[in-house]
C-alpha cells in the first residue's frame, strides 16, 4: 500500500475548512512545516481512519472534532496492488465510511467498508501490515471500554509508549500473538490456577482438590461403615442359624428320642454290671484255692530246707576247727624266724659304725700333714715378699719428687733454642762496643768490665772510662731495641720452660730426666717380681699362712690307713643291708601268719554259731521228719479244688458283656441330653445377643449409608476425573501456546535483524544489535566489540536504534510483497548532525521499495534528507 | 364378581441416590416414599382393594428406621388398602430384622409374607407367594405356586426373580419358568424385579417400579391394574411415576443445526422433573461445539439432573474455524498444532482426546478474548 493523499474535512484547527496533503511520492516524502501548523493532526486523523469504526465516539475521534463542533471527515488515497482507491470515513455526526476505486465507483460503504480496512490492515506476516508509525502513536490495541481497569490499562499502555522501544514492544507482540495470545494465555493460567499447583496436582482449596478430597473422605467414611455392615449381614445370618438350631434342639421328638437312648443305655449298663460282680467272686475263690496249695508246698520246701541246713553246718564247723589249728602253728613258727633276723641285722649295724669312726681319725691325720707343708711355703713367699715392697716404696718415693717428663724437657730445649736465635739476630741488628784498653785500663759498664770482643749495645748505656769518665752510647730507637725484645721475650719462655721441669737449667733438667727414666724402670722390675711371689698380695699371703699354721696343729694320733679302712667300711655296710632286708622279710610272714591265725579263728566261731542255731530252729529231728511227711500227703486235694475254681471262671468270662462298651454308650446318651440342653441355653444366650446387636445395628440403617456413600464416592471419582482431564487439557493448551509463541518470535526476529543489520551499520559500522527475548524490546548494541544495554544509551542513540529497528520491520514487510508506509511524525529531535545525516542515508536506504512520510518542524535539519516535498492546500468549505 | 388388584413392585424405598447432588437426591428419594400414596390413590381409582408388592419394596435389608418406619406409617394411612408385600432379593427373608420389625410395628391393613403358605385374600381368592429366601436363592422358589388350595379358588402367584437374565446382554434364561402359571394353575403371576413394565404371557406380568431409579428404562414408570374377569386376566398400566429418567443420543455431524437437534432431543414440558444424560457422538466444527457447549451450559439448570457426555464427540476443525481463532501467527499455529495432534492415529485416544479439548477450549477462549 502507498499513500498518495490525506483529506481533512473540519479536523481540529482546520474546522470548516478541507486540508489536503499532496505529493506523496513512493519513496521518501517530508512535510516541513512550523509548529502549529497541524502535522500531527494529519498523523492522528489517519490513525483514526484505520482503526477507528465510522460509528466511534471513543476518544481518539472525539479528539479530532474542532472546539467548533461538526462531523470530522478524513480521506486518504492509496494505492494497492488492484489499484487506486480512496478510503474515506466521517465520524459522530451522519458517520460514514465509504470506499471508492481510482474511477469514483462505490466499492463499499458503512460496515463493509469498515470489514474492506480490517482486510487491508490484516496481514500476512503474522500481523497487521499497516502503516507503521513513528510517534506516540495508539495502535487501537489497547482495550476499550471507561471501566476503572480500562483506564488504568490505557494509560498503563500509553505511558509504556512514550518511550520509541515500547512501540516496537507492541508491534512484535502482534505478530507473536500479542495480547490476544496474552489475554488467552491469562485465562488458562487463571483456569489452572483455579484447579492445579504449579507442579499439576489438585489445589488446595479448589474444585478439583475438594473432589479429591471427597473421594478421601468418603473412602475413609465408607471403609469405616463397611465392617460394621459386613458385622450386621453376619449376626443376621449367624441368628438366622442359631434360630435354626434352637429349634433343633427343642423340638420334642428329638428329646423324646434322646431319653430313649438314656433308658436303654443304663439298663445295658447294669447288666453288665452284675455279671461283672459274679466274675470278680469267681476270681476270689480262684485265689484262695491257689493260696492254699502254695502255701502248703512253700512250708514242706521250708522244712526241707531247715533240716539239710543244719548238716550243713556241722560240716562246716569241723573244717574250721582244722584251718584254725594250722594256722596257729605256722604263726607260731614263723614268729621265731622274724626275732632271729632282727639280731643278725643289729650285729652288722654296729660293724659299720666302728668302721666310719676310725675312718674319720685316718682321713684327719692325712690333712694336717699336708697343711704342715703348705706352711713352709707360704711363709718363704711372705719373707721375699716383703723385702720387694721396700725396695719399691723407696724408687717410687723418688720417682714422685721428679716433675721433669719427656714432653717438658722437648719445650724446654724449644725455649732454649729460641732464645739462641733471638739473641742472634739482636746482636747482628745492635750497636756494638768494642773496648781495646791501653794497658791495665779497664773500661766498665755498670761496675763491671767490658769483655772484649764486641759487645751489643741496646740501650743507653753509661761506660766508665777510667781516666775519661763515662760515655754514654746511645743506640736510639733505629737499631737494637727490637732484637732486644724478643731476646727478653724468649729469656722469659725459657725461665716458664725450666720452672716447669722443676729446675734452673737446662742441664739440670737433663739430669734429672734421666734420673726418672732410671727409677722408672726399677719400680718396672720390683713389680713384676711382687707379681711372681704374692700375686694374691701380702696380705692374702699372710692370711693363708695363718689358716695352714692353725691346720697343720689340729692332727689325732691314729697309725689306721684311710684307704684300708675305706673299703672296710663299703664291705660292711653291704652286710647290714642285706642283714636288715632278710629282717623285714621274716618281719611280714610273722604278721601274715597272725593274720591267719586270728581269721581261722573267728571262722570256727561262726561255724559254732551257726549250728546252734540251725539245732535252735529245727528243735527234734524227728519230730521235723514227721511234719514234713504229713504236709506232703494233703498236697493232691488241694491241686483239684484250684482247677475247679478256673473252671468256673472262665465259663463266666466267656459269657460276659463289655462293661467299657456300655459305660461309654450310657455316657454318650447323657451326654447327648447333657449337650442338647446345654446347646439351647447358649442357643437362646446367642440369640438374645444377636437380638441386642441386630436390632441396635439396624437403628442405624447402616445399609442404606453405605449404599449412599458408596454411590457418592463414585460421583466424587467421576467428578476428580472429569477434573484431572480439563487439567490435562489446559496444561496441553498451556505448553502449544508458550510452543507457539517461542517458535513465532524465533521465527520472526531473525528475519527483523538479518534487515537491521546493514541499517545498523550505516551509522555504526560493525555493530549489532540483539533483542531481549522476554521484553521483546532491541536491549543490547555492541560497538566495537563493547557490549551496552540499550537503556543506559543517550536518548538521541535509543532514538535511532527504535526508528531503525521501525524500518527493519517495514523492509521485511516490503520484501513480503506488502510494502507499508512509515510515517515519521516529529522523529530524531535528539539526533545530533553527524547522526541525523547517518539516518536520511538509512531512510534513503530504506525508501528504495518503501514509501516514508517525515512530518517535521525542523525545516533547516531536514533540509539535507532530500525526497519529495509535500505540501498542504488549505480550503474553506 | 371380578376380583380387582393393583400389582406394583421394585419400589426401593430408601434407596441413597448418593451419585446426585444434593438436592434431587432429595427429591428422588422423597419421589419413592410419594410413590405409595400414587399407587394407592390408583388402587382406589381402579376399584382395587389389594396391592401387591411383588418384591423389594425396600432397598436394603436393613433400611434406616425412619425409611421403615415412614413407609408403614404411609400404607397404615391407606387403611381402606390391604398391602401384601413379599420379600424380593433386596428385602429377602435373610433380612430377618426387617421383616421382624414389619410384623412388629406394620399396620393391621400390611402383610408380610415370610413364608410360601398360599393366603387367602379374598374369599376364593388365594394367593400363592414366593418369598425370596436369600438375595440369590439359586433355586426356583415359585415351585411352592404349585401347593393345592380349595377346589375352585382363584389362584394368584406372586413372586420376585427373573424369567429371563437380563443382567447379560443376550437376556439369558432365568430361574422362573415362563410357563410358571399354566403349570401351577395360575390365574396371574404378579413378579418383580425387573424395574420396565413387561408383559410375559397374558396372564404373567412384571409390573416395573411405580418411580424411576435410573436410565435403563426409558419409559413413563407405573403399576398394572388387575381384574380377574375372564379366562385372561384384564391388565391396564397406570402411570405413578413423578420423575422421568431419559439418555438422549444426539449424533452431530457438520452442518447440523445443533441448537435445533438440541432441542428436538429434549423433553419440553416439565424440564425440573426430568433427569438428563445426553450423549453426542459425531463430528462437529469447532464453533458448533462450541455453540452446543453453551446452549449446554445454557440449558442444564432447567432440569432436575442434567450431564453431556461430549467424550465422544469428535471435533472437526475447518479453517474458518481456526480463522476464528487466529488468521496467523503464534495462536493460529498452536491451534493447528493441537488438531493435527488431535487426529493423529499414532497417538493414544486420551491423547488425541487431551488435544481435541485443549482445542476446543482455546477456541472458546480466543471468543472470549476477541470479544
Amino acid at each position: 500500500m502507498r499513500l498518495r493523499a490525506i483529506e481533512l474535512t473540519n479536523v481540529r484547527r482546520f474546522a470548516g475548512r478541507r486540508a489536503s496533503l499532496t505529493g506523496i511520492g513512493d519513496g521518501i516524502t517530508v512535510l516541513s512545516e512550523p509548529n502549529e501548523f497541524g502535522k500531527s493532526t494529519f498523523f492522528d486523523a489517519i490513525h483514526a481512519l484505520f482503526f477507528e469504526k465510522h460509528r466511534s465516539a471513543k476518544g481518539p475521534v472525539k479528539a479530532l472534532q474542532p472546539h467548533a463542533g461538526g462531523a470530522p471527515e478524513v480521506a486518504v488515497v492509496v494505492d494497492l496492488a488492484e489499484g487506486r482507491f480512496r478510503i474515506a470515513k466521517r465520524w459522530l455526526q451522519r458517520p460514514q465510511a465509504q470506499i471508492t476505486d481510482g474511477a469514483g465507483r462505490m466499492i463499499a460503504q458503512a460496515d463493509e467498508a469498515e470489514a474492506w480496512i480490517d482486510r487491508l490492515m490484516g496481514g500476512d506476516l503474522a500481523g497487521p501490515s499497516g502503516l507503521l508509525w513513528v510517534r506516540q502513536g495508539v495502535l487501537g490495541m489497547e482495550p476499550d471500554g471507561s471501566s476503572t481497569d480500562d483506564k488504568r490499562e490505557r494509560e498503563r499502555g500509553l505511558t509504556a509508549r512514550r518511550d520509541l522501544l515500547s512501540s516496537i514492544a507492541g508491534e512484535i507482540d502482534m505478530m507473536t500473538g500479542g495480547r490476544r495470545m496474552d489475554g488467552v494465555v491469562d485465562r488458562v493460567a487463571e483456569a489452572l490456577a483455579r484447579l492445579a499447583t504449579a507442579t499439576g496436582r489438585p489445589k488446595a482449596g479448589g474444585d478439583w482438590a475438594r473432589a479429591v478430597d471427597e473421594v478421601t473422605a468418603l473412602a475413609g467414611e465408607e471403609a469405616s461403615l463397611r465392617p460394621r455392615a459386613d458385622r450386621l449381614s453376619g449376626d443376621l445370618a449367624r441368628r438366622a442359624e442359631v434360630q435354626r438350631s434352637l429349634a433343633r434342639l427343642t423340638d420334642p421328638q428329638e428329646a423324646a428320642r434322646r431319653a430313649e437312648g438314656l433308658h436303654q443305655a443304663e439298663a445295658a449298663h447294669q447288666a453288665a454290671q452284675a455279671h461283672q460282680d459274679h466274675i470278680t467272686q469267681a476270681e476270689a475263690a480262684r485265689r484262695l484255692a491257689v493260696l492254699d496249695a502254695d502255701q502248703t508246698m512253700r512250708e514242706v520246701e521250708r522244712l526241707q530246707d531247715l533240716a539239710a541246713r543244719v548238716e550243713q553246718a556241722r560240716v562246716a564247723l569241723a573244717q574250721a576247727k582244722a584251718q584254725a589249728s594250722s594256722a596257729r602253728s605256722r604263726s607260731d613258727d614263723l614268729g621265731l624266724r622274724d626275732r632271729t633276723a632282727a639280731s643278725v641285722a643289729e650285729a652288722a649295724a654296729a660293724t659299720t659304725r666302728d668302721l666310719r669312726q676310725r675312718l674319720a681319725g685316718a682321713t684327719r691325720s692325712r690333712a694336717a700333714q699336708a697343711a704342715r707343708t703348705q706352711a713352709a711355703a707360704l711363709q718363704r713367699r711372705l719373707e721375699r715378699a716383703t723385702a720387694l715392697q721396700g725396695t719399691l716404696d723407696a724408687n717410687q718415693g723418688q720417682r714422685a719428687r721428679i716433675s721433669v717428663s719427656a714432653k717438658l724437657l722437648e719445650a724446654a730445649e724449644k725455649a732454649q733454642a729460641a732464645l739462641d736465635l733471638a739473641r742472634a739476630r739482636a746482636e747482628a741488628q745492635a750497636v756494638t762496643i768494642a773496648a781495646l784498653p791501653e794497658t791495665g785500663a779497664v773500661a766498665s759498664i755498670a761496675g763491671q768490665p767490658l769483655p772484649d770482643g764486641p759487645q751489643p749495645i741496646y740501650a743507653a748505656t753509661d761506660i766508665t772510662l777510667p781516666g775519661f769518665g763515662v760515655l754514654r752510647v746511645d743506640p736510639g730507637q733505629a737499631r737494637g731495641a727490637e732484637g732486644a725484645a724478643e731476646v727478653r721475650k724468649a729469656e722469659q719462655a725459657l725461665e716458664r720452660a725450666l720452672a716447669s721441669c722443676g729446675t734452673d737449667s737446662l742441664t739440670a733438667a737433663r739430669s734429672a730426666w734421666a734420673e726418672a727414666q732410671r727409677l722408672d724402670a726399677s719400680i718396672a722390675q720390683a713389680l713384676a717380681l711382687m707379681a711372681e711371689v704374692a700375686a694374691e698380695g701380702i696380705d692374702a699371703l699372710r692370711s693363708a699362712l695363718a689358716k695352714a699354721t692353725a691346720e697343720a696343729a689340729d692332727a689325732p694320733d691314729t697309725t689306721d690307713d684311710a684307704d684300708a679302712l675305706t673299703a672296710a667300711l663299703g664291705q660292711a655296710e653291704r652286710a647290714e643291708d642285706e642283714a636288715r632286708a632278710a629282717a623285714r622279710a621274716a618281719h611280714d610272714l610273722a604278721v601274715t601268719a597272725g593274720e591267719a591265725r586270728a581269721a581261722t579263728q573267728a571262722d570256727q566261731r561262726t561255724a559254732e554259731r551257726r549250728l546252734a542255731d540251725a539245732l535252735d530252729e529245727a528243735g527234734d529231728p524227728a519230730a521235723l521228719a514227721g511234719q514234713i511227711a504229713d504236709l506232703r500227703s494233703r498236697l493232691p486235694a488241694l491241686a483239684a479244688a484250684k482247677a475247679l475254681a478256673d473252671t468256673a471262671l472262665a465259663a463266666l468270662r466267656a459269657n460276659a458283656p463289655d462293661l467299657a462298651t456300655t459305660t461309654a454308650r450310657l455316657a454318650r446318651a447323657k451326654g447327648a441330653v447333657d449337650q442338647a440342653a446345654k446347646d439351647a441355653g447358649r442357643a437362646r444366650e446367642d440369640l438374645a445377643s444377636l437380638n441386642a446387636t441386630i436390632a441396635a445395628l439396624a437403628d442405624e440403617g447402616i445399609e442404606e449409608r453405605l449404599s449412599s456413600l458408596t454411590e457418592s464416592r463414585a460421583e466424587a471419582e467421576a467428578r476428580a476425573a472429569r477434573y484431572e482431564a480439563e487439567v490435562r487439557s489446559l496444561i496441553r493448551l498451556r505448553r502449544a501456546l508458550d510452543d507457539a509463541r517461542t517458535k513465532a518470535r524465533d521465527a520472526y526476529f531473525g528475519p527483523v535483524l538479518h534487515e537491521l543489520q546493514p541499517l545498523l551499520s550505516i551509522l555504526h559500522p560493525g555493530a549489532h544489535l540483539a533483542i531481549d527475548d522476554t521484553s521483546l524490546l532491541p536491549a543490547i548494541l555492541t560497538r566495537n566489540g563493547q557490549a551496552e544495554a540499550l537503556d543506559i544509551l543517550s536518548g538521541g542513540t535509543r532514538e535511532q536504534v527504535a526508528i531503525l529497528t521501525r524500518l527493519a520491520f517495514a523492509r521485511l514487510f516490503a520484501r513480503a510483497g506488502r510494502p507499508v508506509p512509515v510515517i515519521l511524525d516529529d522523529a530524531l529531535v535528539h539526533s545530533d548532525d553527524d547522526r541525523i545525516e547517518a539516518m536520511f542515508t538509512a531512510l534513503h536506504r530504506t525508501a528504495r521499495d518503501q514509501q516514508i512520510l517525515v512530518l517535521t518542524c525542523r525545516q533547516r535539519a531536514f533540509a539535507a534528507l532530500g525526497g519529495e516535498r509535500a505540501t498542504v492546500q488549505v480550503d474553506v468549505v | 364378581m371380578a376380583f380387582r388388584f393393583l400389582h406394583s413392585s421394585d419400589l426401593h424405598l430408601g434407596r441413597a441416590f448418593g451419585g446426585y447432588p444434593e438436592g434431587i437426591r432429595n427429591r428422588l428419594r422423597e419421589a419413592r416414599h410419594g410413590a405409595i400414596g400414587r399407587l394407592a390413590a390408583a388402587a382406589r381409582s381402579g376399584g382395587a382393594g389389594v396391592v401387591l408388592l411383588a418384591g423389594d419394596t425396600f432397598d436394603a435389608e436393613t433400611p434406616a428406621p425412619e425409611t421403615l418406619r415412614h413407609a408403614l406409617r404411609a400404607m397404615g394411612d391407606e387403611a381402606d388398602l390391604t398391602w401384601i408385600l413379599l420379600p424380593g432379593n433386596h428385602d429377602s427373608l435373610a433380612a430377618s430384622e426387617l421383616w421382624r420389625r414389619i410384623a412388629a410395628d406394620g399396620p393391621a391393613n400390611l402383610r408380610g409374607v415370610t413364608d410360601a403358605t398360599p393366603l387367602d385374600i379374598a374369599p376364593g381368592v388365594w394367593l400363592l407367594p414366593a418369598p425370596c429366601t436369600q438375595r440369590r436363592p439359586g433355586r426356583d422358589l415359585t415351585e411352592a405356586m404349585s401347593a393345592p388350595t380349595p377346589p375352585g379358588a382363584c389362584r394368584i402367584g406372586l413372586g420376585h426373580g427373573a424369567i429371563t437374565d437380563f443382567s447379560g446382554e443376550e437376556g439369558a434364561a432365568g430361574i422362573i419358568p415362563p410357563d410358571r402359571a399354566v403349570r401351577s394353575g395360575l390365574a396371574y403371576l404378579a413378579l418383580g424385579d425387573w424395574h420396565g413394565q413387561m408383559q410375559v404371557t397374558p396372564a404373567t406380568w412384571y409390573s416395573g417400579t411405580p418411580e424411576p431409579d435410573g436410565f435403563k428404562h426409558d419409559i413413563a414408570a407405573g403399576a398394572l391394574l388387575v381384574a380377574l374377569d375372564g379366562p385372561v386376566p384384564t391388565v391396564t398400566p397406570v402411570a405413578t411415576a413423578q420423575f422421568r429418567w431419559r439418555s438422549p443420543q444426539l449424533d452431530l455431524l457438520a452442518g447440523d443445526d445443533v441448537a435445533q437437534r438440541l432441542t428436538a432431543a429434549l423433553p419440553k414440558t416439565q424440564a425440573r422433573d426430568h433427569l438428563i444424560r445426553l450423549t453426542a457422538t459425531g463430528r462437529l466444527p469447532l464453533a458448533d461445539r462450541a455453540a452446543l457447549e453453551a446452549a449446554l451450559d445454557r440449558i442444564a439448570p432447567d432440569y432436575g439432573w442434567f450431564q453431556a457426555d461430549l467424550s465422544a464427540l469428535s471435533v472437526v476443525a475447518l479453517p474458518a474455524d481456526l480463522d476464528q481463532i487466529d488468521h496467523a501467527g503464534a495462536l493460529r499455529q498452536a491451534a493447528e498444532v493441537l488438531l493435527a495432534e488431535a487426529g493423529d492415529p499414532a497417538l493414544s485416544q486420551p491423547e488425541r482426546d487431551t488435544a481435541a479439548a485443549a482445542l476446543s477450549r482455546l477456541y472458546a477462549l480466543a471468543q472470549q478474548v476477541q470479544a
